[in-house]
């Protein structure tokens, strides 16, 4: 069932031919020539490539026209003379031919033994176009030439390419020629054997596979092929997005099929991944043709992704579906899953950025993409014990990795892969300020114990974690100064202020020409010199800030010094960064600083620490080793970074116990299941359920299906009318009250859409949790006996941060 | 230079409905035999075959094989602007750029024309097999019209299958199934009243609903719809212009899977 469904109009009719009247007689005679013999060459691709019903009516219909055959025959017997001799003509298809030079006489007497056969399938729909006048040149194919051996037979039909195999060899297991862009088939089977591998191994040796076929058949194209396999379109920090919902895939999707637009969403409700949707609807309508417009190549589906993506302005939106529309039809059925999910933003193979690299690391060592062609070295793990080519890979790999990491952009390495093979990635990949690289994360850690049994015989520094947005300050050789975010988006247009600053903040003595700053970008109360909570920080404008307009100023505060005129600092451990850092710049109050730290020494002092930084409205504390494992690990969540926040700690904050009063349905492996609930508190004044967060973390697989299971039973078809929400928040499905589930979180914060302790702390807006998390069923308590929304109000009043505002406030008689 | 004069001009706006639906743009080839128009939706499901014959206009000149392509959209809004009742001229230049419509009143007291710009289109012009088809289907063309329309409010795929008894049209949906079964007609005193049905072996198969209801856009143009079946090929439905052509459409057949067969 598989391989049947999707096809063109020409799977019934023959292929596609332009009209030109104007054609001449000679030159007609040569292209039939040409197609005569291309027709039975390119005959058992045909059937290849259709794999279903097609190929066997083609064969009744010769039977039904067997009579007919002789006076063609003979006509393309003096054709296929007269192309012998003219075979040196420069046109395109004689290119073809002349590349099988040495099969033409072969073909030859193949054509007479069997040509009847074949020239009778082509008679069928030759007859009525020649009467036309209106013939021109056949499409080559690329399933080129008809010869026995079975591996050419192999090319071109591309949904027999199987990267998975044992012993792949990169040229002969690959479908597509030397040259030829890869066709997208082949990269949506890559990716399909990878869905249904488990092993993280055999899906890097899959892609792996792949990729070394198209390092040395298209090296074009290696680039492409890892922007789709990740399903980015650019490097992180150009920011190009593909801005495609759901609806707009659905509404191409539906167009594209004959569908409706409600069948095809309810269908993505249901299996809840828009690519199986997407292609079961190829599947189910036919199309007419065989040849397609063209067959997808991963370069040209790229491209037309991009151009979806940058697409703006005036009715974007219809030709964004115009566009899509055009990839899906000329999709076939397993390129429509691919593409439909690359649209959707989530490829869902269960391989990640790491893998990739892991994958591009093993296919450089075992096939060098940067060797003169024909390729010598095809498989260098020939004959090298599992043990040398898993260190070969590691090696590789680590050279890759660092190199991503402090050069995060394809766009860059891949042409040097290319050229002159991994080796030679250090030397030409290396931190270049403008470029953000992937920053240092930090471990969570349980309670302060953990810190000194890690760091117990070397120096660390505890610093103030900061409750604001990691920003990679990055300042060019040329004065201008770009700022990154966490995930390396330029967010350089969100803070102006800074950029106009940043000047000031150099010290005098120190010539700074180009640097790159690690630090937290933190929203600041300039009258009363506080830091104030993240919330403040994220109402800033995102994009395209004007700086007279800005009303949350912000302060910097630096950490870490990675790069400063012309030299990587990464490589040297924290102690001197610090101090370079130190040296480098100056303090400007409200503006920049440094992270405020100490090196303590002992649980004390790092228990008295963290109360500082509590009260100093931070999150808690960052602890670093200052001499030994203290380089700047880029991109790893190292264990030498430890993070002690307070809600990670043992006795801070108290749990809160909810009631489930929604349901929102899960998608992907929780398709089926509810994938996020709507928790309320109960105020007891009011007797009225009042929402709270929602929750999606914390759940292991089973809780998913134990709690799905029971609130499928209790399920109500409107709210109470003593349930308060916002109608945004309402969930697929609604719930008696008749659980209570006890839960953690981080905060306790004002929200414009929870109703919890409504007109208690603020007359209109409730309060919410910040990063809840399930802990467990609470089945001794009744729904009235949940947190109540007083005690909501008073966990958040008794937190740090507000009780500090709320001194001030007093202070100054506000409100 | 190319010429076509249509004394009927509502005709050519009744084509242009049964046209504009399926598709945005489409080459119209003139050769000294007639004018013929090929192609598929965007979505290559389904195909549109159109053919007027030279001799159906009432003037008819083609010097050299023409193909022009053109903007279905801009050209119904062109015939917009004729009368029912007015005579209309096609016109181009060997080699132009553009082609003129012509309108004239019948009193010949009002003459508009309307030059329009070509585009330049990727001809794929395909080949289609004869074929004998196991079941073709005469029936008036305002029923199939009705048929097509009830139905697809049931769901968005129609079952047209042909058995000896007759031949039955049936959706079914969310809301319930809708079965019409059409009987061969005894009576034979109006030919375009009358449901035909030639069956060589059963045939069933299934088709979206859209298409079926864009091809009901040609009903005007002919009083019968002949519908042609066979099993795993193209649908065709055909409404012959009386006197000039025809207008045939193509139809890909769906694929059912098990749970909704």
């Amino acid at each position: 069932m598989d391989q049947q469904g999707q096809r063109l109009i020409t799977s019934f009719f023959s292929k596609p031919r332009s009209t030109s009247s104007a054609e001449v007689v000679k030159g007609k005679e040569k292209n039939a020539e040409v197609r005569c013999t291309d027709e039975s060459s390119v005959l058992p691709g045909i059937k290849n490539c259709a794999s279903d019903s097609p190929a066997k009516k083609a064969n009744k219909k010769v039977k039904a026209l067997e009579s007919d055959d002789e006076a063609p025959v003979s006509r393309k017997n003096k054709r296929r003379k007269c192309a012998v001799s003219s075979s040196d003509e420069s046109e395109p298809e004689k290119e073809a031919i002349r590349k099988k030079k040495d099969v033409t006489p072969k073909l030859q007497s193949a054509h007479k033994l069997s040509g009847s056969t074949n020239d009778n399938s082509t008679t069928l729909f030759e007859e009525k176009e020649e009467s036309k006048l209106n013939k021109k040149n056949v499409v080559l194919t690329g399933t080129g030439d008809k010869c026995d051996s079975k591996d050419e037979i192999k090319l071109g039909n591309h949904e027999l390419y199987n990267p998975g195999k044992n012993n792949y060899h990169p040229l002969q297991d690959a479908t597509w020629k030397m040259g030829e862009n890869v066709p997208y088939m082949a990269l949506a089977k890559t990716l399909e054997l990878i869905e249904e591998t488990s092993s993280r191994l055999k899906m890097i040796e899959i892609l792996a596979n792949y990729f070394r076929s198209v390092f040395l058949l298209s090296p074009n194209d290696v680039l492409c092929s890892v922007y789709l396999c990740l399903n980015q379109l650019a490097p992180a920090y150009i920011g190009l997005e593909l801005g495609v919902g759901e609806g707009i895939i659905i509404k191409a999707i539906a167009q594209a099929t004959g569908r409706t637009a409600d069948k095809v969403k309810a269908d993505v409700s249901a299996k809840g991944d828009v690519g199986s949707v997407a292609e079961a609807s190829k599947s189910m309508q036919r199309t007419l043709s065989m040849f397609r417009p063209a067959i997808l190549t991963v370069n040209s589906v790229f491209s037309k992704l991009t151009e979806v993506a940058v697409m703006t302005g005036n009715s974007s939106q219809t030709k964004k579906v115009d566009k899509i529309h055009g990839l899906l039809v000329a999709a076939k059925q397993l390129e429509a899953r691919f593409i439909a999910r690359s649209l959707a933003g989530k490829l869902r193979i269960g391989l990640a950025e790491q893998s990739l690299l892991q994958a591009l690391a093993f296919a450089s060592s075992a096939t060098p993409p940067n060797q003169p062609s024909p390729p010598t070295q095809l498989n260098c793990f020939q004959g090298l014990s599992s043990e040398a080519i898993k260190s070969k890979v590691e090696a590789a790999a680590v050279i890759l990795k660092t190199a991503y990491c402090q050069c995060p952009s394809y766009d860059r390495i891949i042409p040097v892969l290319l050229r002159e093979g991994i080796a030679a990635l250090p030397l030409h990949c290396t931190l270049t300020p403008g470029v953000p690289l992937k920053p240092m994360l930090a471990c969570p850690t349980r309670g302060v114990g953990e810190v000194l049994q890690k760091f117990e015989s070397t120096k660390f520094t505890c610093e103030w974690k900061y409750d604001g947005e990691r920003a990679q300050i990055h300042l060019l050789e040329n004065g201008e100064v770009r700022i990154y975010s966490r995930n390396q988006e330029n967010n350089t247009s969100k803070y102006p202020d800074i950029i106009s600053r940043f000047q000031s903040w150099i010290a005098p003595s120190a010539s700074v020409r180009s640097a790159i700053i690690d630090s937290e970008a933190v929203a600041w109360d300039t009258e009363k010199k506080t830091i104030l909570p993240f919330q403040i920080l994220s109402t800033r404008k995102r994009k395209d800030a004007v700086e007279a307009d800005i009303k949350v100023q912000v302060c910097v505060f630096a950490f870490d010094l990675l790069f400063i005129n012309g030299e990587s600092l990464v490589e040297m451990p924290l102690i001197e960064r610090r101090q370079k850092l130190w040296n480098c710049f100056q303090k400007v109050d409200g503006q920049f600083d440094f992270a405020t730290s100490r090196d303590p020494q002992s649980i004390e002092e790092i228990e008295e620490f963290l109360d500082e930084s509590l009260k100093g409205n931070c999150e808690g504390l960052m602890v670093k080793g200052l001499v030994k494992d203290a380089t700047y690990e880029i991109a790893k969540r190292s264990k030498n970074w430890l993070k002690l926040k307070k809600d990670y700690l043992e006795g801070v904050g108290d749990t809160i116990d909810a009631v489930v009063i929604g349901g929102y349905l899960g998608r992907g492996k929780r398709t089926g299941l509810y994938g996020g609930f709507l928790l309320a508190c109960y105020d007891e004044n009011n007797e009225d359920y009042q929402s709270l967060c929602k929750i999606g973390t914390g759940f292991s697989d089973e809780d998913f299906q134990t709690h799905s299971d029971f609130l499928k039973n209790h399920i109500i078809q409107k709210p109470k009318p003593y349930y308060r929400f916002d109608q945004t928040l309402s969930p697929d499905h609604w719930f008696e009250p008749v659980q209570v589930w006890e839960i953690k979180c981080a905060d306790l914060s004002i929200s414009p859409v929870h109703r919890a302790a409504v007109g208690i702390i603020d007359p209109v807006k409730g309060i919410s949790l910040r990063f809840p998390r399930f802990i467990r069923i609470r089945p001794d308590k009744n729904p009235e006996n949940a947190t109540s929304a007083e005690q909501i109000a008073d966990l958040y009043k008794s937190q740090d941060q507000i009780k500090n505002r709320k001194i001030e406030e007093e202070e100054e008689g506000f409100y | 230079m190319f010429e076509a004069r249509l004394l009927q001009g509502s005709l050519l706006k009744k084509v242009m409905e049964a046209l504009k639906e399926l598709l945005n743009e489409a080459a119209w080839d003139c050769s000294d035999a007639g004018i013929q128009l090929q192609a598929m939706d965007n979505s290559h499901v389904s195909l549109v075959s159109l053919n007027l014959r030279a001799e159906g206009f009432d003037k008819y000149r083609c010097d050299r094989n023409l193909s022009m392509g053109m903007n279905l959209g801009s050209m119904s809004k062109i015939l917009k602007c004729a009368s029912n009742e007015d005579i209309i001229t096609i016109k181009a230049q060997d080699n132009a750029d553009t082609v003129t419509f012509v309108f004239e009143s019948p009193e010949q007291d009002k003459v508009s024309d309307y030059e329009m710009k070509l585009m330049n289109l990727d001809q794929e012009h395909l080949g289609i097999p004869e074929t004998d088809y196991a079941c073709t289907i005469r029936l008036p063309s305002s029923e199939f019209a009705r048929i097509c329309r009830d139905l697809s409010q049931f769901g968005e795929s129609m079952v047209i299958s042909c058995t000896k008894e007759g031949v039955r049209f049936s959706a079914t949906g969310d809301i319930g199934t809708g079965n019409i079964k059409l009987a061969q007609s005894a009576k034979v005193d109006k030919e375009e009243e009358a449901v035909v049905i030639e069956m060589q072996e059963p045939v069933s198969l299934t088709f979206a609903c859209r298409y079926l209801n864009s091809f009901t856009k040609a009903t005007s143009l002919s009083k019968s719809v002949q519908l042609s079946m066979s099993p795993e090929v193209p649908l065709v439905v055909e409404y012959k212009i009386e006197d000039i052509g025809h207008v045939r459409y193509y139809l890909a057949p769906k694929i059912e899977d098990e749970e909704a067969a």
